[in-house]
């Protein structure tokens, strides 16, 4: 049943950018140490050191996760006010531009790339928020089995500390994320009676704009929704399904993308 | 204005997460824990219990109090999770007796230089408090004689964070050398005290071997040559002079270019004003833009790395704009009208950022139901604590724990310590041990009401009427 997990963890993996691959959780490793304890009697030295090696790998996997995640937040705090310099610039000078009778094309051309490299830095940034949570979703699941493999309490105190740990504590990121969505209507011309799902407009999407985070961001969303589905160890520790409105019509973006992602 | 924005952060990060606790009883988490932990150590198997034992003892113990001790305290001094574990770990070994130099197990694991804490006491071992000028690099000293029996836990949170009331800095020592393999013995070379108060505070510590001592003003952490720490909202020096990072001077001995600064938009502005200052980013040196910065704690190494990966963010938009040129024409030979590629384009960008904008909801929710799903186990946790503490009134403490029928704790485990099971057996096993619960609580199979409002509500209905499974 946790294979779900393991198996949903993995295709979060196969969907994600090449550079983060290997900075998820050791989920499945983790999981057959946790065995192996649970298999030892406690009592005997292999035990403790399987369940050394098991606590190790926790620490590793969570300085892992903060170095990633620090690094990738530092980057994001200096692109975001580079942005918000170009938007700046783009704004100001579109007024300026319109007013002198520049090329509208010009303008036109420059309020493109700055949409583009908004939508991609948001959706980076949410892709980030995602990683940061399908760790700690995996970490707690991990944890759960321990305890309940081994009687042990390792969950409730370990948990804790994970909660304050830089990778988890993303309101900072989330306020730049907020930030974007600010910016968006002051960069994008208003907003078609079309809705969010002109087909032509998924085509595109999928074809042009950051067509790998688009992918992912799609690809995330249902993961999400798979493995809130029908867990079979539900407790008031496990997370209510996932309502997501559109998922049907998210699911036929999928189809759009080239590479398919089984669902 | 720097100040400000990042005493803002600071606090609504403190309140955000003090937030959750809907329940109204949100304790910051870790003086929180020991609580929990003590508790709960009793009741589960030997080795865990020793490192429940050796949590609870060291968490109280986590509170840096930088007013008492002088200049360059820690503020938060946040251990990475290798604390957690470790810790454990520590604790377990030393309860068997063994040495805690087992490089067997260690090398077992992948390579990691990550941070070691030392446990608290280290039994007959003689410790001496090493200062930091000493403790780093040493290749032969054993950890029990270098070593500082320190652990320090701290939560990220500014919550606990008695500064200037207001949530200062947070330190996170963090290991980053992650691709070293070190023997506990070089980790345990490697200790990081604060200063010379927090010295002679340890001294007086190591004089009883065993104690628990609640107020120990340091926390070591031990890595090799490679510990990183991170302060938050470290801009306002006034405000981070209470908070000096906790490796900052021992860290001198150490390889602090190794040491990590968790960066924030504030941070990055008085950053970019310092630079700006200097003439910009090509001009402007490491050293330059650390002095005018002015903030506690940040090392020339920081600067310097950030300072790097601000030039090439400044400059590498160029290409990223070429290759966007050459995706926006490969969409304008698809179709022939510039202005209809144009307009195509707009589209699947807002498409695409309403998804993006879906899943940063979802996982917003996703956050704040886990946050609150853990608050709650605090909660309760909490409650079965106070239930069974010495001295409480067991019966008194029984009836009020009336909401677990006790044929779901019918296998109790037989290691439960006896103090308690011969109370208990008493009260059969109606609310069982803490620990049972505890255990119990996350072994629950039956699926929960798709409704965290109802767990607020009923705080302990809800698992007690979910919790049909029993120990396996």
């Amino acid at each position: 049943m946790k294979m779900k997990f393991g198996k949903r963890l993995q295709q979060q993996i196969q969907q994600s950018f090449p550079g983060w691959r290997d900075k998820f959780l050791a989920y499945k490793k983790l999981k057959k140490l946790v065995k192996l304890i649970s298999l030892a009697p406690s009592m005997l030295n292999k035990s403790s050191k399987t369940e050394a090696e098991f606590l190790h790998l926790l620490d590793y996997e969570i300085e892992k996760f903060n170095t990633f995640f620090m690094e990738q937040e530092e980057d994001f705090i200096i692109h975001h006010k580079e942005l918000q310099e170009k938007i700046k610039e783009v704004v100001d000078i579109g007024w300026g531009a319109n007013a002198n009778g520049s090329p509208a094309l010009e303008m036109e051309d420059k309020m493109e790339k700055i949409r583009k490299a908004i939508v991609n830095f948001h959706g980076e940034m949410v892709l980030l928020l995602n990683y940061s949570n399908i760790n700690y979703t995996g970490l707690s699941k991990i944890l759960k089995k321990y305890d309940k493999r081994t009687g042990g309490v390792l969950r409730l105190p370990f948990i804790q500390k994970v909660l304050e740990q830089p990778f988890f504590t993303t309101d900072s990121i989330s306020k730049l994320v907020k930030e974007c969505e600010a910016t968006i209507d002051a960069v994008f011309p208003p907003a078609k009676a079309t809705g969010m799902f002109h087909s032509q407009a998924g085509n595109t999407a999928v074809l042009v704009a950051g067509e790998d985070i688009f992918r992912n961001t799609v690809a995330a969303l249902l993961t999400m929704q798979e493995i809130r589905r029908g867990s079979s160890t539900h407790n008031h520790f496990s997370l209510p399904p996932l309502s997501l409105p559109d998922s049907k019509i998210i699911q036929s973006l999928i189809v759009l993308s080239p590479i398919q992602i089984p669902s | 204005m720097e100040a400000k924005p990042a005493l803002s952060v600071q606090r609504s990060r403190a309140s955000q997460l003090g937030a959750f606790g809907t329940s109204g009883a949100v304790p910051p988490s870790f003086p929180f824990l020991p609580t929990s932990v003590e508790g709960t150590y009793a009741k589960c198997s030997d080795a865990l219990r020793v490192s429940l034992e050796r949590e609870s003892m060291q968490h109280p113990s986590s509170v840096v109090s930088p007013s008492s001790s002088s200049s360059g305290a820690v503020g938060h001094i946040f251990a990475s999770s290798s604390g957690i574990s470790t810790d454990l770990q520590f604790s377990s070994q030393q309860l068997e007796g063994k040495h805690p130099r087992q490089s067997p197990f260690i090398s077992q694991s992948t390579n990691s230089g990550e941070s070691v804490i030392l446990p608290y006491s280290i039994g007959s071992k003689a410790l001496q408090s090493s200062t930091s000028s000493h403790c780093n690099n040493q290749n032969n000293g054993s950890w029990c004689t270098d070593s500082l029996p320190e652990f320090l836990d701290f939560p990220a949170t500014a919550q606990s964070c008695p500064l200037d009331g207001s949530d200062s800095g947070i330190v996170s020592i963090q290991s980053e050398d992650l691709s070293k393999q070190n023997d506990w013995q070089d980790w345990a070379d490697q200790i990081i005290i604060d200063n010379d108060d927090l010295t002679s505070d340890l001294n007086d510590l190591l004089a009883g071997a065993n104690v628990a001592e609640p107020e120990p003003k340091v926390l070591i952490q031990m890595s090799k040559d490679s510990i990183n720490y991170s302060m938050l909202q470290p801009h306002a020096s006034q405000q981070l002079s209470a908070c000096a990072t906790a490796g900052q001077s021992p860290s001198s001995n150490t390889a602090p270019a190794k040491q990590r600064m968790r960066w924030t938009p504030e941070l990055h502005e008085a950053f970019v004003e310092a630079v700006n200052k200097l003439g910009g980013s090509e001009r402007a040196t490491p050293k330059g833009v650390l002095k005018l910065m002015k903030v506690e704690g940040l090392t020339i190494y920081h600067v310097k790395s950030h300072l790097q990966k601000y030039r090439t963010a400044r400059y590498k938009p160029e290409s990223e704009e070429e290759s966007s040129e050459k995706k926006l024409t490969s969409i304008e030979e698809l179709s022939s009208l510039d202005l209809k590629t144009g307009i195509e384009i707009t589209e699947a960008l807002r498409l695409q950022m309403e998804v993006q904008k879906r899943l940063h909801e979802q996982l917003e929710i996703q956050r704040n139901l886990q946050l609150r799903i853990e608050e709650q186990g605090r909660y309760l946790q909490m409650m079965f604590e106070k239930q069974y503490k010495p001295g409480t009134d067991l019966i008194k403490g029984v009836s009020s724990t009336n909401e677990y029928p006790s044929n779901e704790l019918t296998d109790a485990p037989p290691n439960s310590p006896p103090q308690e099971i011969s109370t208990l057996e008493a009260n059969n096993s109606k609310g069982g041990d803490s620990t049972n619960l505890a255990t119990t609580y996350s072994e629950t199979s039956r699926p929960v009401a798709g409704n965290p409002k109802a767990n607020d509500a009923g705080m302990v209905e809800s698992p007690s009427s979910k919790r049909t499974k029993v120990d396996e």
